[in-house]
């Protein structure tokens, strides 16, 4: 709720519009168009901008779904709004991809493409297999953008629970979400307090490591981070998690290592190596609750270990980004914070 | 006397006209070679640095000189201006402010053209095959170009004269 809040104290509609503005340089210009001939207070809100060949463009709205017609006015029936063409596709993956398909194999066998400024483009397509994995995809039929918004202070109700007072370090702690509920962007903001230092709770700013694998967190250009992610963090960004984790460990010497959506088995190695360092841990996952965490192959191990002090869940239940709960990693009870 | 510069004129203009003529059979050759090697520079860029197209562009504009620097780093800027065109459209905006000032054939051109329908619209194995095919078209021409170079550029410098001459002789 308090993102909400914040947006509305702090007249961050503004910047919310910018973010929408970031991301028409990738649309073809005929639906740029459109979007900017949308009023200004459902430019601000849009959350996603979906293609899909051949079917109505959609726009994500906290609300729920738009069309749009071809003139850029929202409609409800998907008979009145405007159709996505072959060359609409075909424009937008190269204004997404910058004519560049060739250097972002990684990415598409991944199945999405990080624009400037950090937004998430998801592709769908044919998968071109090569002895059972994905070589690359082709035929582009969908796309989803996804715009990323940074909120400062959007994690200020969080920060005192998950820091130490005695040890003047942070719990080891884990968000945990469904997609779409500003996971990235809280964790981006905790990064941006921890690093930074909260002279109001006593709090002097430690040393983060941020292993940003999909570009996202700190939305680096040609590795210069252009967001705020706070003066004490080294960021390495487009590597891969487990094997980034293992190089700040070794290399920067971090007091937080942080990363975002972990779950894949080195991931959780990587985690371990990290914890018997005696680093803390500042991670995020898929899932409702830490009970789903510890139903997963990889990542039930380390739940069930007990190692975590601190899980944050977040929902959508009063907007992206609402705070469900903070519950305690040791006893699995709720510290009181709730829906906030 | 007014004859006499007269002459001289008409000689003079034939023989600048078939020396023009000479000197864009000898640009050819030339040309063609630095696009071919230009285009090398841009595959390596591609094969090797993974660099992307704007970026790998304004690399090989910097590289090389002349007319193709200017091909290269136009179809750069216009591809940097997000306004919204794709690569091909870039190229072959490009393209066409470069061609004209050019001692290259409309076949040299069409080469140049569909190469820019492919460019960076697959992955790097389909990009290197197109590059390494417009690079072995030049090649070919290349060859072409310096056999018609070796005949025609002495041809075509005294031809001029030649025709001036007679046309002297014709009319005096």
């Amino acid at each position: 709720m308090h993102v909400m809040q914040f947006q509305k104290t702090m007249g961050t509609r503004d910047a919310a519009v910018g973010a929408i503005n970031e991301v028409l340089p990738v649309l073809p210009v005929n639906i740029r168009r459109m979007v900017v001939s949308l009023p200004e207070h459902i430019q601000g809100k849009v959350e996603e901008v979906r293609f899909r060949q051949g079917r109505p463009l959609v726009l994500g709205l906290p609300s729920g779904d738009i069309f749009l017609n071809a003139a850029g006015k929202p409609v409800h029936l998907a008979s009145e709004a405007y159709l996505v063409t072959p060359d609409d596709m075909e424009r937008l993956i190269q204004l997404i991809s910058s004519s560049s398909l060739y250097a972002l194999e990684e990415e598409l066998r991944n199945g999405f493409i990080t624009i400037p400024g950090g937004h998430r483009a998801g592709i769908t397509g044919k998968a071109v297999l090569e002895g059972g994995k994905i070589r690359t995809l082709k035929y582009f039929s969908g796309c989803n953008i996804r715009i990323s918004r940074e909120i400062p202070g959007a994690s200020s109700t969080i920060i005192p629970h998950i820091i130490d007072q005695n040890s003047g370090g942070i719990y080891h702690t884990v968000l945990v979400s469904p997609p779409l509920c500003g996971k990235t962007t809280m964790l981006r903001d905790i990064v941006r307090q921890v690093s930074d230092g909260i002279p109001t709770l006593g709090f002097s700013g430690l040393t983060v490591g941020l292993v940003d694998e999909r570009s996202e967190i700190a939305g680096c250009y040609r590795g210069i981070p252009q967001r705020d992610v706070g003066v004490r963090t080294d960021v390495l960004d487009g590597c891969p998690k487990a094997e980034g984790m293992m190089m700040l460990l070794r290399s920067m010497g971090p007091q937080v290592i942080a990363a975002d959506e972990i779950g894949r088995r080195e991931d959780v190695y990587a985690l371990e190596e990290v914890l018997n360092a005696g680093v803390k841990i500042l991670v995020t996952a898929h899932g409702s609750s830490p009970a789903d965490l510890s139903e997963r192959p990889a990542l039930g191990a380390l739940i069930r270990s007990n190692t975590i002090e601190r899980y944050v869940t977040l929902g959508r239940s009063r907007g992206a980004g609402t705070v469900e709960d903070i519950i305690d990693g040791k006893s699995f009870r709720s510290l009181g914070v709730k829906r906030c | 006397m007014l004859k006499l510069v007269g002459a001289t004129m008409v000689v003079a203009a034939s023989g600048f006209g078939g020396m023009a003529v000479a000197g864009s059979y000898s640009r050819r050759p030339k040309e063609l070679k630095s696009l071919r090697s230009a285009l090398q520079m841009l595959e390596t860029e591609i094969s090797y640095g993974a660099t992307r197209l704007p970026e790998a562009l304004s690399q090989v504009a910097r590289r090389c000189d002349g007319m193709v620097s200017f091909l290269f780093s136009r179809a750069a800027a216009e591809l940097s201006s997000m306004s919204g065109i794709t690569a091909g459209e870039a190229w072959e905006k490009s393209l066409e402010s470069y061609y004209p000032g050019t001692a290259l054939k409309p076949r040299d051109f069409s080469v140049l053209r569909n190469l820019g329908a492919s460019l960076g619209i697959s992955d790097k194995e389909d990009q290197i095959k197109h590059l390494r095919l417009a690079m072995d078209q030049i090649g070919l021409e290349v060859s072409g170009a310096e056999d018609e170079a070796a005949r025609n550029v002495k041809l075509w410098s005294y031809l001029g004269f030649l025709c001036g001459i007679m046309v002297v002789l014709v009319l005096y």
